[in-house]
């Protein structure tokens, strides 16, 4: 889904996650959208496009694309693979993934762990709804 | 009990710093030699790197102090940073040297430096002490660093976890347990 820089509501997050990066996103004026852009990374016989990356968040002033993983090790996995394939066929497009561990410390370094813990649980996985806020896209920069 | 004791580990001694930080002032006086810099400097973290920093070189320099609302503390607020102290003097057509005790992120620094470029100084460099490039979102060219360090969360030397451990001669590695983290293995 993607959503302009200038859109009047905000996306719909898979993950309270995400919502809290966009928060501190706009929190530094610092402008994103979410998952702007598909990137297909497999195709199959005929050529038809079987599987694809759509990187959580772009930033358009940096040309940076994060993607955040704060779920089960399998997933960490299965976009681990995903990188790499977007890294070798999309050498000039940069993306940054974000594991558990680097939400975890910008969370202490926001003093936001209670957060964390909220959203993540023990198992870094669940995201309970009311937690799953759309904060406006950011306007771009001046 | 004393601070020291919330220390898992010394990852920069004092007298790494110190050696450092005179190396650093003797670059800063080389590369403006005939000038007369403003070092821009943000509270509160920057404070014990900044007066050791000013005190290792000779140059006629001015020092202004900046403090900008940070995320976490500011959330029932306006949900953008926001100056809580501004700059004193102008900038129009000086040089400005930011004094940054860490860049992680580089979200607070990269508002910054689009805040600072508006008041028009003839140029601006980021002189830090602390480099950690594992965390970084955004795009900082560093000038001057002190140190490159891993990922770890380290205080003293002025950065603090929740405004305690600033008075430590050192950097150190704080104990996962003060924050509630786990322990790691042994």
């Amino acid at each position: 889904m993607a959503a302009g820089l200038t859109g009047a509501t905000g996306p719909r997050f898979a993950h309270a996650s995400e919502a809290e990066l966009a928060r501190i996103l706009d929190f530094y004026q610092v402008a994103w959208r979410y998952e702007p852009d598909v990137f297909p990374i497999s195709w199959n016989a005929s050529g038809a496009v079987v599987e694809c990356f759509a990187p959580d968040f772009y930033l358009p002033e940096i040309d940076l694309y994060l993607e955040l993983t704060t779920l089960k090790q399998s997933l960490v996995r299965k976009k681990n693979r995903k990188l790499r394939w977007m890294r070798l066929l999309y050498p000039e497009t940069r993306v940054k993934l974000l594991y558990a561990r680097d939400f975890r410390a910008l969370m202490l370094k926001y003093g936001r762990l209670d957060f964390l813990y909220e959203v993540l649980g023990a198992n870094g996985q669940s995201a309970s709804s009311r937690t799953l806020t759309s904060p406006r896209p950011s306007e771009p920069a001046a | 009990m004393t601070i020291h004791e919330d220390v898992q580990e010394v990852l920069l001694t004092e007298d790494q710093i110190q050696g450092r930080v005179a190396e650093m002032g003797v670059e800063l006086a080389h590369d403006y030699a005939d000038r007369q810099p403003v070092l821009v400097s943000v509270l509160k973290g920057s404070i014990v790197f900044l007066a050791d920093l000013i005190r290792a070189t000779e140059l006629p320099l001015a020092v202004d102090l900046m403090e900008l609302s940070s995320y976490g503390a500011a959330m029932e607020s306006s949900g953008q940073v926001r100056i809580l102290k501004d700059l004193s003097g102008s900038i129009e057509g000086r040089d400005v040297i930011v004094v940054e005790d860490i860049i992680d992120t580089g979200l607070t620094l990269n508002y910054l430096l689009r805040y600072l470029r508006e008041r028009s100084p003839a140029s601006i460099r980021i002189c830090c002490l602390l480099d950690k490039p594992a965390r970084r979102l955004t795009d900082i060219d560093i000038d001057y660093r002190g140190f490159s360090i891993p990922d770890r969360f380290v205080v003293g030397y002025g950065l603090d976890f929740d405004e305690r451990y600033r008075n430590l001669p050192y950097i150190g590695v704080l104990r996962p347990s003060v924050y509630g983290g786990p322990e790691p293995r042994t």
